[in-house]
Parts: structure tokens; C-alpha cells; sequence
């Protein structure tokens, strides 16, 4: 994806907070859901509390049967109504509309019941009242006599007495002695016309008791049935909120669970998202810092580092370009100065030449001139004199012209044979013995008489330790140790020779000169600064090494290393 | 010519010394040689000398010092170098020091008078 790095943190810092907010939105919506749904739960305890109060009313209305009762009913039967039709839509949800109807019917059934009972409850009233008078005209006419024998006036008092218990108790046995009663008294006499309308009247009255006894009971069945659909609606409805809580509870921890983990997760994901590119820079700067200059910065991002990367590769470019180039000037100025150093060498040697030769040849010419000058007032031992020094200047040259040969390596046989290493060293040694003693310096030697087979050529190299002995035994005058160790390493098939002194040591400046041909730090005469450029160009003849190391005032050693032949160890 | 010049020859080849001094004096010259460029130098700080004459190439004391000392100690001094290398570079520090003339060994007699001669002269015209 081609994000900017602030979009990425844009975006980062966006999730989460969306996530906070919708949880906070949800919450919110929640509480207010709760809020409302508490309003019904309110609602349904009303409505609950109002079916009792008509019941209430009721009972009281069944008690008293009279008008104002029936009054206080009914408002609280329309009481009842209202408070279902301000939660109709709830009470549909929760019951369904079949049932719902049936509640709005059972209530108007209720509220006819209870107006049919004031109505039989008037009815009632006269009904006894017309019972109570028929009795009493039938009492009065029965004690008159004026009917049959058979008819006494305890009969019908008791059976006024059931008729007063009956409607005090109106229980089944008060009815059934009545009822008896009168089936007795319509056996005793059959066709009386004063009797018969009181009979008339109890069977009334016994009709109108049993109406209202129906309606008292179905009265109380709605009445019940509507106590118990309010219940159950307020129960519902409370279960319902206490659901709600718990799966609002859950949602929300639910929520808040997402956000503790999403949350970081997101974060990290952006934030590595960000850093990743500049991760990648910085791995690419330091690999390129530990040397490699050729490594470059990958261009894939289209944000904020992609110029970067792009200036970093433009530098690097640049840099490699640079450093190339220095390279290769570095390149040239080491061929040129390494030709520089061969005119140099030749340059020395060729002036080196110059003055060894010029010196004795002016000797020979000055003392040539005076002779041709003075030919006439020299005595014969003056001549001598001359001619000597002409003769000695003549081998002076000569000498130089042969170590110069020797120098080359032209002069010399180069034929070489199998060499003892050791006895080379020892025959050398010999030869300079006398030297050491008369200059009174103390030889060391670490060596065995063992063999070591080189393959070279006997005089020169016994000339190479001749040559550093020698320069050892000048650089201690007269007192010191020169110490000869010769080591074999078996490892690499090398022979290791090393001559050291206790002597004055060799400068630091002419330490890089010293197997230049012709230089020598000695007195003219005494040395020619030859011996070392010799004895190197016949080491690297046999293929071998020459090293040196020196400390100024504590000594010089000279190392050699030989090859040795396959298998002399 | 009134008076007899002073000459010094500095150089470590004795032979040199030995045969100028010989052909030197029978030309006129007063003479004395070294072989040594430190007594050289005491020398010259002793004595006064017209013309030096001394090889570049010495060891411990080499030519370049004996010059420098001769001119500071008397700037009219004529001083002739000689050496055995023929390197330019050296000549031309000699001549920037003050060096008369240059002689590259091995060299004639004749070629180191006229030399001597012409540092004689210019000493003379010096003196006027
Ligand atoms: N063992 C040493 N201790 C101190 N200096 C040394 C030693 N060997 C060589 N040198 C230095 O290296 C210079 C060159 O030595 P080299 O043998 O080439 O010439 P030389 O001894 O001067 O003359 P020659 O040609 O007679 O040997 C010497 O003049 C001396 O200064
Ligand atoms: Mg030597």
C-alpha cells in the first residue's frame, strides 16, 4: 500500500479511537434502552397495581351491592384501561395480539358482569322484599284458618325460618331444607291461590341468586385471569430489563476486551508498519558504514522515505564514484612511484659509481700531472712514491669495478649443489674468527651440528654471512656478542639464519637505505656500501629472504630465511 | 701581486691534498691541506684565508659545512668546491651558499688554476 508515513499514523491512531467511540456510542444507546425499558417496567408495576385495585373494588362491591360501590368499580376498571392502553404496544410485543384482544374483551366482559350484578342486585332487593311480604300475607292467612287443617302455623313458620336462614347463609343445605319445605307445602296443599305467590316468589328469588352467583363467579374468574396476565406482563418485563443488563454487561466487556487487545495490536502493527522503511534505511547505512560502498537503499516506498532513500543512493553514488576514481589515482601514483624509486635506485647507484671511481681516478690524474710536471726534479724515491700511489688508486678502482660485478652477480659461478646449511655457516664463521678475537668480541652460537640441505651456491652464500659478520664486528668495535642461530620450520620447509649484534644499532632514516648499493654511513676506504645490496640480490638468488631489525645503541639482528629441499628436516 | 695568497685544500683523500699542495705553492700559492674537516674548521676560525678549496663529499664534516663556516667567518672568501658526484642539486646548494666555483673530480690541474686565478682576481677587484 502507498501510505505516507502520517497517513500511516493517521490511520493508527484513527482505528482505535473508532472502536473507543463506537463502544461509547453503543454504551450510550444501551443506557438509554435501559432507561426506557425501565419506564415500562414502571408502567407494568402500575398496571399491575391497578388490576388490584380493581379487585379491590370489586370485592367491595360484591360486599356492599350498592351504587356508589359499583361506581368506585367502574373508575377503576377505566383506570385499569388506561394504563393498558399507554403500554398497548408493549403489552402486543409481549402477549401477541390474539391474547391482547382477549384482555381488552375479558375487561369489557367485566365491566358488563359487574353492571349485570348492580342490576340483580336491585332485583334482589325487591325479590325479598316480595318474598318477606308474601310470607308475612301467608302467615296472616294461615293463622286466620281459613285454610285446610292440614296446614298448621309451625309449618310455616319453620319454614319461614328456612327461608330467613337461607338467604342469610345461602349455602346448599339452608336451600335444600327450604326447597324441601316448599315441595312439602305444594304437596299439602296443591291449588291455593295465597300460597301459590309465595312460592312464585322464592322460586325468584332462588333464579335471581343463582344469576348473580353465576356472574359473582365468572366475575371472579376474568377478575383473577386479569390479575394474573398483569403479573406475568410486569414479571416479563422486569426479566426482560435484568436480560438486557446482563447481555449489556457482556457486550461491553466483550468491547472492552476487543479494545485492550485490538487496540495495542493495531498500534504495533502501525507502528512497525511506519518504522519498517526506516528500519530498512538504517540496516542499509550501517552495512554500508562497515565498508560495503556498492550496497544501495531499496526504493519501494512511495512515503516520505522514498527521497531520502533516493538522495541517501544519489550520495552513495557519488561516494563510489569518488572513491573509485581516488583509487584509481591512488593506482597511478604507485606505478609512478614506484618507477620513481627504480631511477632513484639506479640514480644512486650510477652516482655511487661515479664517486668510487672519480676519487681514485683524480688520485691517479693529480699524481700523474705532477710527474709530467716535476719529471725532472723527482728522485727516484719520489718516483717510487708516485708510481705506487698510481698503482694502488688503479686497484682501488679495480675493486670497485669488481664488486660492482659481484653486485650483478656476473662474475661468480652460479652453479649450485646441495647444500649442508649448517656446515656453510660454521665454514663462514671460520673465517672471520681471527677478526672476533682480535677485536675481542664473544661469539654466541644456537645451533646443532645437525644437517639442513639447501640448494645453492657454497662461496656466495658464505660471502652473504661473511658480509654481515663483518658489518656486525664494525658496528661493536671492540667489545660485544655476536650471536648465530640457525632454525629450521618444518611447517613451511624454511631454514631460518639469524645474526645478531650488540652494536651501535642502525638509525631509523637509514634503516630504508642500507641495502641500497653504495651507501655506507663509513669512512671513505673503509667501506664502499656494497656488502648489504650484495648479499640481498644473491639471498633472492636462492630464492630466499633477507629482513633486518635494528634498535639504535642495543644492536641489529639480520635475519636470512632459506628454502630448504623437500624432505631434509 | 704583493702578497702570496692563502690557500686550504680540505679533502678525506690525502693524495689530493699531498699533490695540489706540491703543484700549488711552485705556482705561488701559500698552501696548507686537510684531510680532516673538523681541524679544517679550526683551522679557519685561527687563520685567515683568501681562497679554500674543499671535496663536498666527507664524512662527519662534509664540504657544505666547511663553506658555510669559511663565509661566515670571512665573507669575502673565495671558496672552491670539488666533488666526485656530478649532481647538480649539490652545486646548486654550494652556489647558493656562496660557493665561487664547482670542479667535478677526477679534473686537470690546469682547469683548477685558472679557477684559483679567477678568485684571485675578483679577491683584487674585491679590494678596490
Ligand atoms: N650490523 C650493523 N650494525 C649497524 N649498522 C650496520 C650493520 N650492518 C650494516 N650497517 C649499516 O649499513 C651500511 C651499509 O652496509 P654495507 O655492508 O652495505 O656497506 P658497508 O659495510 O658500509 O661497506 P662494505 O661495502 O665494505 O660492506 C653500513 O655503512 C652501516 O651504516
Ligand atoms: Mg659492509
Amino acid at each position: 500500500m502507498n501510505f505516507k508515513i502520517w497517513h500511516k499514523m493517521i490511520i493508527g491512531i484513527t482505528i482505535p479511537s473508532l472502536i473507543a467511540l463506537a463502544g461509547g456510542i453503543f454504551t450510550y444507546e444501551y443506557i438509554n434502552d435501559v432507561k426506557h425499558r425501565h419506564g415500562f417496567v414502571e408502567i407494568a408495576d402500575d398496571l399491575k397495581g391497578r388490576a388490584l385495585e380493581v379487585r379491590r373494588n370489586e370485592k367491595n362491591f360484591l360486599l356492599h351491592k350498592t351504587d356508589p360501590y359499583y361506581k368506585y368499580c367502574q373508575d377503576a376498571i377505566s383506570g385499569f384501561n388506561n394504563s393498558v392502553d399507554s403500554i398497548s404496544e408493549e403489552i402486543v410485543d409481549q402477549i401477541g395480539k390474539d391474547d391482547f384482544l382477549l384482555l381488552r374483551h375479558s375487561t369489557q366482559a367485566y365491566s358488563g358482569l359487574i353492571y349485570a350484578l348492580l342490576r340483580n342486585y336491585q332485583q334482589e332487593t325487591d325479590v325479598i322484599e316480595r318474598v318477606r311480604e308474601e310470607g308475612r300475607k301467608l302467615e296472616t292467612f294461615v293463622a286466620s284458618g281459613k285454610h285446610a287443617r292440614e296446614l298448621s302455623i309451625n309449618f310455616i313458620l319453620d319454614m319461614r325460618r328456612w327461608e330467613k336462614n337461607y338467604m342469610l347463609f345461602r349455602d346448599k343445605a339452608s336451600f335444600d331444607k327450604l326447597n324441601l319445605s316448599l315441595s312439602l307445602f305444594n304437596n299439602i296443599i296443591p291449588f291455593c291461590f295465597e300460597c301459590a305467590r309465595y312460592t312464585e316468589a322464592i322460586h325468584t328469588l332462588f333464579s335471581v341468586y343463582n344469576e348473580i352467583d353465576t356472574k359473582v363467579n365468572d366475575l371472579q374468574i376474568i377478575g383473577t385471569k386479569l390479575e394474573e396476565i398483569t403479573n406475568k406482563i410486569a414479571s416479563r418485563e422486569r426479566q426482560k430489563v435484568s436480560d438486557f443488563f446482563t447481555h449489556t454487561q457482556r457486550l461491553l466487556l466483550m468491547a472492552l476486551i476487543l479494545l485492550c487487545t485490538l487496540g495495542p495490536l493495531i498500534v504495533y502493527k502501525t507502528a512497525t508498519y511506519i518504522v519498517a522503511p526506516i528500519k530498512r534505511l538504517a540496516d542499509i547505512t550501517r552495512k554500508i558504514s562497515e565498508g560495503d560502498i556498492t550496497l544501495r537503499a531499496p526504493i519501494r516506498e512511495h512515503d516520505e522515505t522514498f527521497t531520502l532513500a533516493v538522495s541517501f543512493n544519489k550520495m552513495l553514488d557519488h561516494l563510489q564514484l569518488t572513491q573509485e576514481s581516488l583509487e584509481k589515482s591512488m593506482e597511478l601514483l604507485r606505478e609512478k612511484q614506484e618507477e620513481a624509486e627504480k631511477r632513484a635506485s639506479l640514480g644512486f647507484l650510477v652516482s655511487g659509481v661515479a664517486h668510487e671511481l672519480n676519487n681514485p681516478l683524480n688520485n691517479i690524474s693529480l699524481t700523474a700531472e705532477t710527474m709530467k710536471e716535476d719529471i725532472k726534479e723527482l728522485s727516484p724515491e719520489q718516483m717510487a712514491e708516485y708510481v705506487q700511489d698510481i698503482l694502488a688508486q688503479c686497484e682501488r678502482a679495480q675493486q670497485v669495478v669488481e664488486n660492482l660485478l659481484d653486485f650483478a652477480g656476473a662474475r661468480k659461478s652460479s652453479s649450485k649443489n646441495n647444500l649442508n646449511i649448517v656446515s656453510v655457516v660454521q665454514e663462514s664463521i671460520n673465517l672471520i674468527a681471527n677478526q672476533l678475537k682480535v677485536n675481542n668480541i664473544n661469539l654466541r652460537l644456537d645451533f646443532h651440528d645437525s644437517i639442513l640441505f639447501i640448494k645453492g651456491n657454497r662461496s656466495k652464500l658464505e660471502e652473504v654471512f661473511i658480509n654481515l659478520m663483518v658489518n656486525a664486528v664494525h658496528a661493536m668495535k671492540d667489545s660485544g656478542t655476536l650471536s648465530i642461530s640457525i632454525k629450521p620450520d618444518s611447517e613451511i620447509n624454511n631454514v631460518f639464519i639469524e645474526i645478531g649484534d650488540t652494536g651501535c644499532g642502525i638509525s631509523q632514516k637509514d634503516l630504508k637505505n642500507i641495502f641500497e648499493p653504495f651507501f655506507t654511513t663509513k669512512p671513505v676506504g673503509e667501506g664502499t656500501g656494497l656488502g648489504l645490496s650484495v648479499a640481498r640480490s644473491l639471498i633472492l638468488e636462492h630464492e630466499g629472504e633477507i629482513d633486518v631489525d635494528s634498535t639504535e645503541g642495543v644492536g641489529t639482528t639480520f635475519i636470512i630465511r632459506l628454502p630448504l629441499i623437500e624432505g631434509s628436516v | 701581486m704583493t702578497d702570496k695568497l692563502r690557500l686550504m685544500i680540505v679533502d678525506d683523500e690525502p693524495i689530493v691534498g699531498k699533490r695540489l699542495k706540491r703543484l700549488l705553492e711552485k705556482e705561488g700559492y701559500r698552501v696548507e691541506t686537510f684531510t680532516d674537516g673538523f681541524t679544517a674548521i679550526e683551522e679557519l676560525t685561527k687563520k685567515k684565508y683568501d681562497i679554500v678549496i674543499t671535496d663536498l663529499k666527507m664524512d662527519h664534516v662534509d664540504g657544505i659545512m666547511i663553506l658555510e663556516t669559511a663565509k661566515h667567518k670571512n665573507p669575502d672568501v673565495k671558496v672552491i668546491v670539488i666533488t666526485g658526484f656530478g649532481k647538480k642539486e649539490t652545486s646548486a646548494e654550494a652556489f647558493k651558499k656562496g660557493a665561487f666555483d664547482f670542479i667535478i673530480k677526477p679534473f686537470k690541474f690546469e682547469e683548477l688554476l685558472q679557477v684559483i686565478k679567477k678568485a684571485g682576481i675578483s679577491l683584487e677587484e674585491g679590494l678596490l
